[in-house]
């Protein structure tokens, strides 16, 4: 049996750990501006992407972006997923089809959208102004606001669904109980709903979470130049700055991060589930 | 193993076959151009490919891709004895980097016939000179009734919030910046005081050109500095743009064509060169994006003359760049740009 996993293996190390191994010597390596890159083996990039203030604000500025954006996802996705979960129509299957219908759209062309309806004179604000709410055009292109909504709606996707799965096999019949019991349906929710789909918020967020602390295109096209990111500014190094050993130095410490806080959350969660 | 010419050159098998066209072997051989696509790539094919170099026995294959990939391969491929290209397009500021690590062939008038036709100040060593345009800045004219003469203008008060930049061109915006503050092509010491100044007076800035250009449009902003044939194409496109030619000079962004040392097809390569100097080749540049001819036998129609065209006066002010200073200060320009100017 343990012989299956081997082709999903031979695939993720080809593809995955090789050009990580591949990335990490290029990390130790020196920038050049003429040569590309000279050959070191020196810690140079790692000291200056966690000592440089410019790096820290944009991790911690990533981190904020990232967790705001699944805490509100979270929200927003709980009752559609409930509302899923508890689906006995024979339409579920079209439902799941249609939650999953936007991600058969491309990142970029979903942030194109979202910027010809957020420009200064784009759908929002050409509707407001001829309604008369606004008597100028609203900034929400290149905002925060803008890179959070365009986030969410990428990622609303996975957590409902995620959700979903996990509320659909906690049995109706608890629910029933408590109610029998005097519980208000606000208290089947947090001392029902909630604890038993614990596993499915915590895999939901995880995801979330890692999506969203790799978002490029999203934060590129609605966040516009000034807005910072860590994805953005590995591509900057890479790209604009032809700097592959500090690109890559920082590609290591996004990912170092997200592991720190991927990991923390599970453990936190394992543990609580098991004390529970 | 399948290789990236070899892929290519498959797939415009695959597509001569589906097009009808026989699929003999061109006498002159393939010719990969590593090209930027759009109306650039367009151009090349229409100009250049289909009415000279193919009657001339050569297929044409374009490698399409931006200029840093582009710099990329050229780097990690040089140390092989067959690289993907045999003519590679680059600005000069890139083809100069590039050339650092010994990449490309020399260029002289033993394999390139018509470079005695181009412009000196133009000439380079590793690369023929494709086309060319000047930095300068430009002006809504329905909002701008009198438009600043130097990028010092840009600074005054009365323009806050109202002049827009390009972010990808920052290294640009940058020696404009110094060039305001007394700097030049080898001394971008004072852009770094005046870009923060820039900032204080609420410049915008736009991750393209194209967001650029619609902020013109919209008269979100009024003013920029940019290439003078990025502003011919949008006063082509209907948005209401002049521009002036300032007075502390005009930096130069010239597009050249390198054929690699390891290119497959050198003689293809050169030949390719050659055809990319035509004299009509470069008059149908000119118009169709705005960039002026590199040779002295192609001339333009006046009125195209007049919008893409520096007078002699305006050439007098034209500013070659430091290649050897832009690209050893070029971490440090970055670095300044996105950390302090768009903080």
């Amino acid at each position: 049996m343990a012989l299956l996993v081997v082709p999903a293996c031979l695939l993720v190390l080809a593809l995955l750990i090789g050009p990580m191994i591949l990335m990490f010597r290029i990390s130790l390596n020196q920038f050049s501006p003429t040569q590309l890159m000279m050959q070191a083996l020196s810690p140079d990039n790692y000291i200056k992407a966690a000592t440089d203030p410019y790096y820290q604000q944009i991790i911690l500025a990533t981190l904020g972006i990232a967790l705001l954006c699944t805490l509100l996802t979270l929200i927003l996705a709980f009752p559609a997923a409930y509302w899923l979960g508890r689906m006995e129509s024979r339409w579920k299957s079209l439902v799941v089809i249609a939650t999953l219908f936007p991600l058969l759209v491309g990142n970029v062309v979903r942030s194109a959208g979202w910027m010809a309806l957020f420009a200064r004179d784009g759908l929002l604000n050409t509707v407001l102004m001829k309604l008369g709410v606004v008597s100028a055009p609203l900034e929400i292109m290149y905002t925060t606001k803008a890179v959070i909504i365009g986030i969410i709606a990428v990622v609303l996707p996975y957590m409902i669904l995620t959700l979903s799965a996990v509320i659909e096999s906690i049995p109706r019949d608890l629910e029933y109980a408590a109610a029998n019991l005097g519980a208000s349906g606000a208290r089947v929710f947090w001392r029902v709903i909630l604890p038993l789909s614990g596993p499915g918020v915590a895999a939901g967020s995880i995801l979330v979470f890692v999506l969203c602390m790799n978002t490029y295109a999203t934060a590129v096209l609605l966040g516009g130049p000034r807005f910072k990111m860590m994805a953005p500014a590995v591509y900057d190094q890479f790209v604009r700055g032809n700097n592959w050993p500090m690109g890559a130095a920082l590609a290591f410490m996004l990912l170092a991060v997200t592991m720190a806080f991927t990991v923390f959350g599970s453990v936190a969660f394992a543990r609580k589930y098991r004390a529970g | 193993m399948i290789s990236r010419r070899h892929f290519l050159s498959a797939s415009a098998g695959v597509a001569a076959l589906a097009s009808g066209m026989p699929t003999a072997r061109a006498e002159g051989g393939q010719v990969v151009v590593g090209t930027w696509g759009g109306d650039y790539g367009q151009l090349l094919s229409d100009i250049i490919d289909k009415p000279i170099m193919t009657p001339k026995g050569f297929e044409i294959v374009q490698d399409v891709g931006n200029a840093d990939p582009r710099k990329t391969k050229l780097l990690a491929e040089r140390q092989s004895r067959r690289g993907s290209m045999d003519v590679a397009c680059l600005s000069d500021n890139d083809a100069y980097i590039v050339s650092q690590s010994d990449v490309f062939e020399r260029v002289d008038a033993a394999q390139v016939k018509r470079l005695d036709k181009v412009f000196p100040e133009l000439r380079s060593d590793i690369a023929i000179p494709h086309i060319y345009s000047a930095q300068v800045i430009l002006y809504n004219t329905n909002q701008v009734k009198t438009p600043p003469q130097s990028f010092a203008d840009l600074w005054d008060p009365k323009w806050r919030g109202k002049i827009g930049l390009a972010d990808i061109l920052y290294p640009n915006n940058t020696l404009a910046a110094a060039l305001a503050g007394g700097g030049g092509v080898s001394n971008l010491d004072p852009a770094e005081k005046k870009l923060m100044e820039w900032r204080s007076l609420d410049v915008k800035i736009y991750p393209s050109n194209e967001a650029l250009a619609a902020a013109l449009k919209s008269e979100e902003v009024w003013l920029t500095t940019m290439w003078l044939a990025r502003g011919f194409m949008w006063k082509k496109s209907g948005i209401p743009l002049a521009h002036v030619v300032p007075k502390e000079g005009t930096p130069a962004i010239v597009f050249q064509a390198s054929v690699p040392k390891n290119a497959k097809n050198k003689a293809g390569g050169f030949a390719y060169l050659d055809a990319m100097l035509d004299a009509k080749a470069q008059g149908g540049f000119a118009d169709k994006m705005g960039y002026v001819p590199t040779v002295t036998d192609a001339p333009l129609p006046e009125d195209l003359a007049k919008q893409v065209s520096l007078t002699e006066a305006e050439r007098a002010r034209l500013l070659k760049p430091d290649y050897a200073y832009a690209a050893g200060r070029s971490q440090r320009t970055l670095d300044f740009w996105n950390k302090e100017f768009k903080a």
